[in-house]
């Protein structure tokens, strides 16, 4: 199903997710300890590597197995290994919206559409955990807005990294169509033959 | 031009010897150590009082203590950084705690038109201990695993696709390898004269123009580790052989149990200690 080179791509994006990841840990845990509301805007930080995973790659489990490689790589951090679990989450969670379009969609306002619902679903279990509702009406607009603002901003950051990426033609014949800015690339045949192994 | 060796804060640089006394956390199963403890961060972050979070984080504290076999470096980093932690959200999220929910306590402080009332100082309090709490119970698991023994256990005992878990594996190999690549792309940058100036916006600019050749790179090397793999006959067959095995033994049933049926019970000792009254 998953051909060997996809696979080691999902890895080195992942790996450097992950190293974008250890600071971004430490820096959360320390922000949400002094000024909760200027964790909001991190939150993004998460969705750059799915969201470039998805873009340049554009298969099936790119955003999971970025995720899950961005976990490995994160573990020396506060969240530890259940640095794992989060970024599962966030993987799994950035591949809903392109599993319900069954993988036909790739355009920009399907990646931004997904980020808005995983910060919807983010901003929930954040209530809990921060104990939210304690706060003022007005402070929990803020943050809510600060958080969707973040992962707008982050989303159309990958969308732009990821366009770079594609251009360096690094995804040819990972990828199963190119986008249109970049023009058509005639398919590879070893593109073709999927499951070259495995 | 020096390759910089990346050197690891936090956790164990190498993997540990699996064969070492009961008392030594490092010898245990990751799979027990990650996903034990997640039924005590949830009952952790859903409490409300401010003695169960502090029970889960004393016990989490007294287990890396006593299994933990921490360096005295790593040890005073984590006993300071989470007091600072808890002492920073007392205040930062007391602040923030609506005034109209706590105003029937007594003033603490008047700043002007800003007054600290002590029921918001005790919901920072709460909050602070909470996170404190999540963070040791994950640092049980962080700072006596190696990330590599926790893809093979999950490829042994979870049954992950060993194929995907090689994916983890080849990544942490990965890592230096950016180190390497980004000193090379920094002094192919400068050498062209690519600095862009001063400043926090020529700083973000100057990173964002490190982050495409460093991801090109990264993935055309992961092209090259494919084939290679692929002609060594990775993926051949269904299953394969490791060099090195992670257990799943008595001792990590017994931990695995006893984490999961404490997780319930602190809530009720932390009420059977306060008398019934929050």
């Amino acid at each position: 199903m998953f051909t060997t080179r996809f696979l080691m791509a999902c890895a080195a994006i992942g790996a450097a997710t992950g190293v974008l990841l250890i600071p971004a840990n430490f820096a959360a845990f320390s922000i949400s300890a002094t000024v909760p509301l200027a964790y909001a805007p991190m939150v993004g930080l998460w969705l750059i590597g799915p969201v470039v995973a998805l873009a340049v790659l554009r298969r099936p489990g790119s955003a999971v197995l970025t995720m899950f490689v961005a976990g490995v790589i994160s573990t020396p951090t506060p969240a530890g290994p259940s640095a794992i679990v989060t970024c599962l989450m966030v993987g799994v969670a950035m591949e809903l919206g392109f599993l319900v379009t069954r993988y036909r969609i790739w355009r920009p306002w399907l990646f931004q559409l997904t980020a808005i619902a995983f910060t919807v679903l983010y901003a929930l279990s954040a209530y809990a955990a921060f104990n939210i509702s304690a706060m003022s009406l007005f402070a929990q607009g803020i943050f809510f807005a600060l958080m969707v603002a973040s992962q707008m901003v982050f989303t159309g950051l990958g969308l732009v990294v990821a366009r770079r990426l594609a251009a360096t033609g690094v995804a040819r014949g990972i990828a199963p169509t190119r986008r249109v800015g970049v023009g058509p690339v005639p398919r590879r045949p070893e593109a073709d033959a999927e499951g070259r192994v495995g | 031009m020096t390759a910089r060796v990346p050197h690891r804060s936090v956790g164990l640089g190498t993997e540990p010897d699996l064969d070492g006394s009961v008392l030594d956390l490092r010898t245990y199963n990751p799979l027990v150590k990650v996903l034990g403890p997640i039924a005590a961060m949830v009952v952790a972050i859903t409490s409300r009082d401010l003695l169960t979070p502090a029970l889960f984080a004393a016990f989490a504290l007294a287990l890396l203590l006593g299994g933990g076999r921490l360096a005295a470096r790593t040890l005073g980093g984590v006993l300071l950084g989470v007091t600072i932690l808890v002492a920073l959200m007392a205040v930062s999220f007391g602040m923030w705690t609506d005034p109209s929910q706590v105003d029937h306590t007594h003033a603490l402080l008047r700043l002007g038109p800003l007054t600290f009332w002590s029921g918001a100082l005790e919901t920072g309090l709460a909050t602070g201990l909470r996170v404190a709490a999540v963070v040791l119970l994950a640092l049980l698991s962080g700072l006596t695993t190696h990330g590599a023994d926790l893809v093979r256990s999950m490829i042994a005992q979870l049954r992950v696709p060993y194929r995907i878990g090689y994916a983890g594996l080849a990544a942490l190999r990965f890592v230096p390898r950016f180190a390497q690549e980004l000193d090379t792309i920094r002094s192919a940058h400068r050498v062209r004269g690519l600095s862009g100036g001063r400043g926090p916006v020529s700083v973000v600019r100057r990173h964002t123009g490190y982050a495409i050749p460093l991801l090109a790179g990264g993935i055309r090397h992961a092209d090259r580790v494919s084939l290679s793999m692929e002609s060594r006959g990775f993926g051949a067959y269904p299953s394969r052989t490791e060099r090195r095995h992670l257990p799943f033994r008595l001792r990590d049933w017994a931990l695995l149990a006893s984490l999961l049926a404490g997780a319930p019970l602190v809530p009720l000792l932390a009420h059977h200690l306060t008398g019934g009254t929050p």
